[in-house]
């Protein structure tokens, strides 16, 4: 009887040394509404974790508002212990803190790492009076072309204003309430121009409804080999939208490194990829070191752009 | 297409079981104030992943469908509008159940969206791709017209109509407040960054529905007023559904027009459809006032909205409200993309989608036929104990949805708003259809004159502009024609005599 009593404390006493982290669910918080992209990315991200990092459970939170701010704001200044995480996303993070209405900058962000990156497609909407990267840049020496985004100051507004500024172009930007909303008028021939994802390009350009024009990446990709690039037409310019985790500054550095790691064992997975992909996510693996290098040219560039537009600090 | 071989794998034991549990899931999420069936099919997503094509979207589906139904359980019973598609349902079901008939008021209101459910699944499964080409006539001149149509629904709605407009208008500032739609500028947030989306939708409508109710409650308490109410009954009377025949086909129409058109949604269709329902009657006068018809109008019309929601999805890959958008991610995470090609590559899918949608309407009249008498017992509950219920449901569904403090600011504002509109006659639903109208006017306001280069003429040169331009004037000027009308006969009577 003794010999168990004995057992069973030092059982107690050990335990904290053997799984000193995580002894409990650790929260992803996303900073948008529950079924969007960046929300199911993340949930098959925690799927994937829990299934390739052992006796870690993940509960994954919708914080949405404000663009985002709301939801990163939560993550960035929760408890410093790694059970919060934020799902670290472009707009919040690169865009949101120049144009204001955030309490957060980018040095309270503390980096895991990137999971996905979101390809962009510059493509003409139906019934647009250009149907290739020459004629849009024509066309818009005579006209103002229309480009949907999906909010003044949304991720893909910077992107298009950015082109703009390199290619010497102007564009009269519509902005739309999200972007579905954005795509149904593109659909419909409301606008000329819109940024979209490959995914939802491919199945639109096969019914005739989207055509591409240029894709923002360096080089061409499998899924458009006929599009060209920017760059290759001799305008300097690419940008992707990306998916990230984030955590409060100032956690402990052993836990810290176990959550990095163990994010790379979770991108590694293949069902994971198999499921991004058909989501029309493009996933990659980013270190802390890479990801932070990213966010912080990505912000950057849309400084530069805030600023042109008279956006900079407009909602301090 | 080869529609009966397509068909046959919805037949199969577990597809059906999933669908009856994604219903009945859904229409417990739908009844329960906060729990959206937005939130309730994008939680059920990851339990998809492992299902056939089939099998998963049906579920979802389910969950939309009963979801959309089960809003009405908790308008009726407890003046809290579970979804904001069944806020229009308050204005004739609450007073239903507090005359003692909670279980007629709750079986019209299954009836109605069987019907409306059934009569849109049919368009979807006849016309889906021709009539998805509809949705793509709408751009901002067209949304804008269609908003400033639907506010008219304030005119015939609120008996004062100067205090109506009051009500209308004060609506449309509150709607103000957050990002300007078009510059993206913060609007009277006063410095708060909670405020920078504006006030969430489902907590303010709880607060000006359900805990303004509250409020009044407690002081009919104070003073001893409070009764026992009759539960009992099913089934509406003859002379019910003689009375609502014509509101429930115009509701199912209405609400399969409306459903079509993306971003509306099965608020806006409700509304537009009492509000048809009313000027159409021979007996306005009894809307309001716990009137079978009023009830048919609004359920009928939201949920034709979900099945009508579906047709542009499928047909063209554009989501009609956020529900879709949400089952949208989930049909793409299956690996089919939405669109016209779904149609020519899959048609096993779309048409095993227009079957499970029919499967889950008739599910969804079952289990809501059979819960009936479970529901309603809510009442029998001491008033004093169900005030303090309906306190707590406030605050834990306004939270719930984003987890954000300042959802309960605004849910107790609106509560307090609810209860000193009511005390001085102010009409709650017209603040709450400019609510849903305002921003939609005001951004595609804005969108379209933007994109006009401010002509106000080319803006509204559209035909279908056009059209809703004069339904809206028809609409401001159909009462007076009437009071006009009316008094002539009056006075031609007099001088008869």
């Amino acid at each position: 009887m003794k010999k168990y009593i004995i057992a069973a404390l030092l059982a107690t006493v050990a335990t904290p040394v053997l799984a000193d982290f995580p002894e409990r669910p650790i929260q992803i918080i996303v900073p948008y509404g529950a079924g969007g992209g960046t929300d199911l990315s993340v949930r098959l991200l925690a799927e994937s974790f829990e299934r390739n990092v052992e006796g870690t459970t993940i509960v994954v939170r919708n914080q949405p508002g404000g663009g985002g701010a709301v939801g990163t704001s939560a993550a960035l200044f929760s408890r410093a212990d790694g059970y919060t995480l934020g799902s670290g996303a472009q707009g919040p993070l690169a865009i949101k803190p120049h144009i204001g209405g955030t309490d957060y900058q980018l040095e309270n962000v503390n980096y895991i790492g990137l999971f996905a990156r979101s390809l962009q497609l510059l493509v003409a909407c139906k019934d647009a009076p250009f149907t290739d990267f020459d004629s849009f840049i024509s066309y818009s020496a005579t006209k103002k072309p229309q480009v949907g985004n999906s909010g003044a100051g949304g991720a893909n507004h910077i992107s298009i204003e950015a082109f703009s500024k390199v290619a010497g172009i102007e564009v009269e930007n519509i902005p739309y309430g999200g972007s579905s909303d954005a795509r149904t008028a593109c659909i419909g021939g409301h606008i000329d121009a819109m940024v979209a994802s490959p995914a939802e390009a491919l199945a639109q350009s096969e019914a005739g409804n989207m055509t591409p024009l240029f894709i923002m990446e360096p080089e061409r990709i499998s899924l458009f080999p006929d599009t060209p690039t920017a760059v290759e037409k001799g305008i300097d310019f690419t940008w992707s939208s990306w998916k990230g985790l984030v955590a409060p500054v100032g956690i402990p550095e052993e836990n810290l490194a176990f959550l990095r790691e163990s994010l790379k064992k979770a991108v590694a997975d293949e069902e994971f990829n198999k499921k991004m992909t058909e989501l029309g996510a493009f996933v990659v693996y980013e270190d802390a070191e890479t990801f932070k290098a990213r966010v912080e040219s990505d912000s950057e560039t849309a400084k530069a752009v805030i600023t042109d537009l008279g956006m900079l600090g407009m909602n301090k | 297409m080869d529609y009966i071989t397509y068909l046959a794998p919805l037949f199969q034991v577990e597809v059906l079981w999933t669908i009856a549990l994604g219903t009945l899931g859904g229409l417990i999420i739908g009844a329960l104030p906060g729990l959206t069936a937005t939130m309730g099919v994008a939680l059920l997503i990851p339990l998809t992943f492992s299902m056939t094509p089939i099998m998963g979207i049906n579920m979802l589906i389910g969950i939309y469908i009963g979801g959309i139904y089960g809003g009405c359980v908790s308008a009726i019973l407890l003046r809290t509008p579970g979804t904001p598609a069944s806020a229009a349902t308050v204005l004739d079901g609450y007073p239903m159940a507090q005359a003692g008939e909670a279980g007629k008021a709750l079986g019209m209101a299954t009836i109605a969206s069987a019907i409306g459910g059934l009569f849109a699944a049919v368009v979807l499964a006849t016309l889906a791709p021709q009539l998805a080409s509809i949705a793509l006539e709408f751009g901002a001149p067209e949304y804008f017209a269609l908003a400033l149509f639907g506010l008219t629904v304030i005119a015939t709605l609120s008996g004062d109509l100067l205090k109506g407009a009051i009500s209308g208008a004060l609506g449309i500032l509150i709607a103000c407040v957050g990002a300007d739609p078009i510059s993206g500028v913060l609007r009277y947030t006063f410095g708060l960054h909670g405020f920078a989306s504006g006030f969430s939708f489902t907590p303010a409508l709880i607060g000006l529905f359900a805990l303004s109710e509250v409020f009044t409650q407690m002081e009919k308490l104070a003073k001893g007023k409070s009764k026992i109410l009759n539960v009992t009954g099913r089934w509406p009377s003859r002379q019910d559904m003689k009375d609502s025949k014509s509101a429930l086909i115009r509701g199912s129409i209405i609400g399969t027009i409306i459903g079509i058109i993306p971003g509306t949604g099965s608020g806006t269709a409700s509304w537009i459809s009492y509000n048809d329902a009313r000027r159409s009657s021979p007996t306005p006068e009894k809307f309001g006032t716990g009137f079978a018809p009023g009830i048919a109008a609004t359920e009928s019309a939201n949920n034709a909205v979900c099945a009508a929601a579906l047709i542009p999805l499928l047909a063209l890959g554009i989501p009609g409200d956020v529900v879709t958008a949400v089952l949208m991610g989930g049909l793409m995470i299956q690996g089919l993309a939405p669109g016209p090609m779904l149609f020519q590559n899959n048609p096993e899918i779309v048409v095993g989608i227009f079957g499970g949608t029919f499967i889950a309407t008739i599910f969804m009249f079952i289990f809501g036929m059979a819960l009936i008498p479970v529901f309603s017992r809510i009442l029998l509950i001491p008033k004093r104990f169900l005030a303090v219920s309906i306190v707590i449901f406030c605050f834990i569904g306004s939270f719930a949805i984003n987890l954000n403090p300042v959802d309960l600011y605004t849910m107790v504002g609106f509560g307090v708003l609810g209860w000193a509109m009511q005390k001085f006659g102010f009409s709650q639903a017209a603040l709450c259809i400019a609510l849903i109208l305002g921003p939609m006017m005001e951004a595609n306001l804005r969108r379209g004159l933007l994109q006009t280069g401010d002509d106000i003429i080319a803006f509204a040169s559209g035909p279908i502009t056009i059209l809703f331009l004069v339904l809206t004037i028809f609409s401001i000027c159909w009462p007076m024609i009437i009071k006009f009308k009316n008094n002539r006969k009056n006075n031609n009577s007099k001088e008869m005599k």
